[in-house]
């Protein structure tokens, strides 16, 4: 086991090698490049020479990446060129808002999608399924924007019940308060994610209903509760970890619109931020950190497999 | 005779345990209920051993679960079932439940998916009566192991707390048949429970229900395509055919004088393990599915009695008695007996015999690495193929047989260039092609076709059957030079199907056809060999023997040699010129045919061919089985010296030190790797490990 995982962490250098890369590159991408974005259009030949110099972009670029590389590993992205502060502090600042968004979103999304998925699977063709899988097509299919703007018209415009422009606040200081912030971005993202999960468990679930070892524990005189409770639901879940985890990692980056709607202090809306001001050491600093995460997330996802279904040899 | 259900009720019985009476099963569709199994009777005693013989299609299976309350939802059923006092058609779900487990076990065909894949075996072996109640939480652990060591399963303490991907295949077997006992059901049903099984662990099975069995009195529904297998361990036999029981009797009656056309034309189609060459005679067309039965006797236009005669296609007849069974065919005394095998004959002298060889393998090895650890570092090898030589002549057929694991695909696929040799030679028309470049093998291709295992998904779907034949042609570039869709025709014509399915999709083709499809297009290039990997395991009995036929008369006719891959030991003895019998990557006696069937000198091929079931229920008290102890070993890590010594009961202690090299027995026509060789009764030494039963 511990042999597997140290395996994957060390395949993952390569994936990281090769991303950074690219996310270095970026820089050069852009006509001007960051001395053209930081001295505007007027600056004059002089100016520029100087500012080059100060940067180092003058030197081998080989030598700009390692530098910029073996700063980016101990965490040190640069200074963003918008706010003069260290991109590593302004990214703390927001990841703890994103990663707790995404967990309360993930968690209303299965506490959703799983009974919806139980219901529909165990009566299939039933109107109870077919009003469920109604239901989770309106959920796929609902803009989260649009749902957001009805949340705050009906929660904070209407019934005043609920702030409309939500704050961090983390959950361990003031739990209550955290809630009121957090439930309506969470509902939308939540509700969206609930309607794949939802279709994709039932699909599991059928065939799982379907499989020989159903039949078996059925010909021994188990109950239909008994054979999805301890039998199906195991089985079935296997699959739906990967939805998840493809689900969360989403959230980390994806979340953009959601977090503008309700002008949340996420990740996401902080590097769209970035990239409308061209605020290349912040927009670098964001996608490492999401890439990073992401990368996690696959990873946990492995290991959970491996830990959950005894087939897969950690080997 | 007088009783109108004699043969449905076994003879002088008092109460029947389990009786069925005018058995209706269909399922619900869009098109209205399509019938699966149309109104049949039986009764089994207690202590019986009632056989359901059908191919697929004939409602064999669906019986089996309608007799458990099991049938899906879209069923719908009517007739009645009573299990001693209990009627199990009209129980309600809680009553059936009541008797699942407790009154009626059952053992299903696949054992890789009966079983959960996420739950110890032990625990789920006595999940049933726990639930039920019968047995304490904390004495399921062990009463897990004690149902496991009364199904012989080797460490059952250490087994009970594994998952059943830990488990070999006959080993999953018993393990359900653990699970199907443990209540100590009156009824058995089983549903094909040794299809899937080697026939030397088949051989365990099979005894170990009948002790089992035996031990507990109880009745024993077996369901099963195989009449070998029905012969050997049937008191009474029930044939179904679309959905009806068209005959049931007695198994010596059945089998010594079947009344029923069907009955009789499938003991005909067989090829038998212990009988002469001779031509199959085969069931033209194909067993009817559920919802396209024809009118009348369901079986009237394939029956070479009936399929004339109006009467037949009008009326569905009864079953009534004739003879010493119960048949429904209105023509039942016309029934011709049984032949013995028709002409026999010789094994074949082959022309090319003394040429040079089509093929030949030189000490052939395939081994896969296996990688562990951090680096993946290569720990050890499966040493699939481990030394094979063989040579195919020209216009012969060379058969490769032997169980699961043993490595006959392996050194087919070897053959085809599919996987690389890791040592040995190759050479095929006296040019050595083993470490050809996939460009050269694409031209010795041409010469050398595969026809795969299961014609269900070795077709294209989504191609028209002509593109799907004429394929190779068009790879090789050679679809306008050899005649284009002229040829194609040909081709069909060549394996029976007909020009006017050229845009049809695989999917409208039955398996038969779909073996002729695939056939036909290995033909396309006009090979000289053709490697079949089992083409007919996947195949219904009276397929089965249409496309022996046809390889048969493809070889005549073209004079192709074959290099035949098969676990079954009839069919090899029916197609081959000479065989080999593969043991853990190398062959282990190799001969021409009738001398391996008749006087085999290795004792893994004696104990291989006890253990094949014969379909002569009279021959069951004489034979002498050896049922081998254990299982195939690892072939990561095969035991030293010779593989089969931990198995074999002629071992001595040569035979775990030295390797026995291949060798000439005698004056024999016999190649064979054993350090005692030799004719089986003869005094070389101890019984075989498992004794001689």
């Amino acid at each position: 086991m511990t042999a597997y995982v140290l395996r994957r962490l060390a395949q993952l250098v390569p994936v990281l090698f090769i991303a950074s890369i690219g996310i270095f590159a970026m820089i050069y991408a852009v006509p001007g490049g960051p001395v053209g974005i930081m001295l505007g259009e007027n600056a004059n030949q002089a100016e520029i020479d100087a500012l080059v110099h100060d940067l180092g972009l003058d030197r081998p670029i080989a030598i700009q990446y390692f530098d910029w590389l073996g700063s980016a590993v101990t965490g040190d992205f640069g200074v963003s060129l918008h706010s003069r502060e260290p991109v590593i502090k302004l990214i703390g600042e927001r990841l703890p808002a994103t990663l707790q968004l995404a967990a309360v979103a993930t968690l209303i999304a299965v506490l959703l999608g799983i009974p919806v998925a139980l219901a529909s699977a165990l009566h299939p063709g039933s109107w109870l399924d077919r009003m469920l899988s109604g239901w989770s097509a309106l959920a796929l299919g609902v803009p989260t924007f649009w749902l957001g703007i009805l949340l705050i018209l009906l929660f904070a415009v209407e019934l005043r019940w609920l702030p409309s422009a939500s704050r961090y606040v983390p959950l361990w200081e003031d739990p209550l308060e955290a809630l009121r912030h957090l439930i309506m971005p969470a509902a939308t993202l939540g509700v969206y994610v609930s309607g794949v999960l939802a279709r994709f468990l039932r699909a599991s679930l059928v065939s799982q209903l379907g499989a020989d070892y159903v039949r078996t524990a059925r010909s021994k005189g188990l109950s239909r509760g008994r054979i999805v409770r301890v039998h199906v639901m195991r089985n079935a879940l296997l699959p739906f970890i990967t939805v998840i985890g493809l689900m969360m990692a989403t959230f980390i980056g994806g979340a953009v619109v959601t977090e503008a709607v309700f002008t949340y202090p996420g990740l996401g809306r902080m590097l769209i931020q970035a990239i409308s001001t061209r605020d290349y050491p912040l927009i670098q600093g964001c996608i490492i950190v999401m890439l990073v995460i992401y990368v996690a997330i696959n990873l946990t996802v492995d290991v959970l497999y491996a830990y959950v279904d005894p087939r897969i040899e950690y080997s | 005779m007088s009783d109108p259900a004699s043969g449905i009720v076994a003879e002088g019985a008092a109460e029947p345990l389990l009786s069925v009476r005018g058995l209706t099963v269909g399922f619900a569709g869009r098109g209205g209920v399509v019938p699966a199994v149309r109104g049949i009777d039986f009764d089994v005693m207690a202590n019986e051993v009632l056989c359901i013989v059908g191919e697929s299609g004939s409602g064999k299976s669906v019986t089996a679960l309608a007799l458990n309350g099991l049938l899906p939802a879209t069923a719908r059923m009517s007739g009645t079932i009573r299990l001693g006092q209990t009627r199990i058609d009209t129980a309600g779900e809680e009553a059936l439940r009541a008797v699942r487990g407790r009154e009626i076990g059952m053992i299903f065909q696949d054992p890789a998916t009966t079983l959960n894949p996420l739950m110890v075996v032990g625990e789920q072996v006595t999940e049933g009566e726990v639930v039920r109640g019968d047995l304490a939480r904390t004495d399921a652990p062990a009463r897990a192991v004690e149902l496991l060591e009364e199904v012989e399963i080797a460490d059952a303490a250490g087994r009970a707390g594994q998952y059943p991907h830990q488990f070999s295949g006959g080993m999953r077997q018993r393990a359900v048949i653990a699970m199907a006992m443990a209540g100590r059901p009156r009824l058995i049903v089983a549903d094909e429970p040794t299809t899937a099984l080697d026939v030397t662990v088949q051989a365990q099975v099979l005894a170990l229900l009948a002790r089992r069995q035996a031990e507990t009195g109880a009745a024993v529904i077996l369901i099963t395509h195989d009449l070998g297998v029905v012969a050997e361990v049937a008191d009474r036999v029930a044939v179904m055919y679309a959905g009806r029981i068209v005959e049931i009797g007695p198994v010596d009656a059945i089998f010594a004088n079947p009344r029923h056309p069907y009955t009789a034309a499938l003991l005909q189609s067989i090829p038998r393990v212990d009988a002469a060459d001779r031509r199959l005679d085969t069931i033209p067309g194909q067993p009817p599915l559920p919802g396209a039965f024809p009118s009348g006797c369901a079986f009237h236009p394939r029956c070479a009695l009936g399929s004339a005669r109006p009467r037949c296609a009008a009326d569905d007849p009864a079953l009534h008695p004739v003879g010493g069974t119960a048949a429904a065919c209105h023509f039942a005394e016309e029934t011709a007996p049984p032949r013995l095998p028709a002409d026999p004959r010789q094994s074949r002298e082959i022309a090319g015999a003394t040429e040079a060889p089509l093929l030949s393998i030189e000490n052939l090895e395939v081994h896969f690495p296996i990688r562990k650890g951090l680096l993946k570092r290569t720990v050890g090898h499966v040493r699939a193929v481990d030394g094979v030589s063989l040579v195919v002549r020209a216009g012969e057929t060379v058969s490769i047989v032997g169980e699961s694991g043993c490595g006959k695909t392996t050194t087919a696929r070897a053959v085809m260039g599919l996987v690389k040799a890791t040592a040995g030679t190759i050479e095929f028309e006296g040019d050595d092609i083993t470490h050809k470049s996939s460009a050269a093998l694409r031209a010795v291709r041409q010469r050398m076709q595969y026809v795969f295992q299961d014609p269900f998904s070795a077709l294209n779907p989504v191609k028209p059957v002509e593109e799907i034949v004429a394929e190779p042609l068009r790879i090789h570039g050679l679809y306008d030079e050899v005649g284009g869709k002229q040829r194609i025709a040909e081709l069909f014509d060549l394996v029976g199907l007909s020009k006017t399915m050229f845009g049809r999709y695989p999917r409208e083709f039955s398996g038969g056809q779909k073996q002729r499809i695939g056939i036909a297009r290995a033909l396309g290039l006009a090979p000289r060999l053709l490697v079949l990997d089992e083409p007919v395991a996947a195949l219904d009995v009276s397929i089965q023997a249409q496309i022996l036929n046809l390889l048969e008369d493809l070889q005549n006719e073209l004079g192709l040699a074959y290099l035949f891959i098969a676990h079954n030991l009839s069919v090899v003895r029916h197609i081959s010129d000479r065989v080999a019998v593969m043991y853990l990557g190398r062959i282990v006696e190799e001969s021409v045919k009738d001398d391996l069937y008749e006087g085999a000198l290795h004792p893994y091929t004696q104990s291989l061919l006890s253990a094949a079931p014969v379909p002569d229920p009279t021959r069951r008290a004489d034979r002498r089985r050896i049922v081998l102890a254990g299982e195939i070993p690892n072939p990561a890590a095969p035991p030293p010296g010779c593989s089969f010594h931990p198995r074999c009961g002629r071992a001595s202690a040569v035979c775990s030190r030295d390797d026995p090299r291949k060798a000439r027995f005698g004056d024999t026509r016999t190649l064979v790797a054993c350090h005692h060789a030799g004719p089986l009764g003869e005094p070389v030494g101890q019984v075989a490990a498992g004794g001689v039963r």
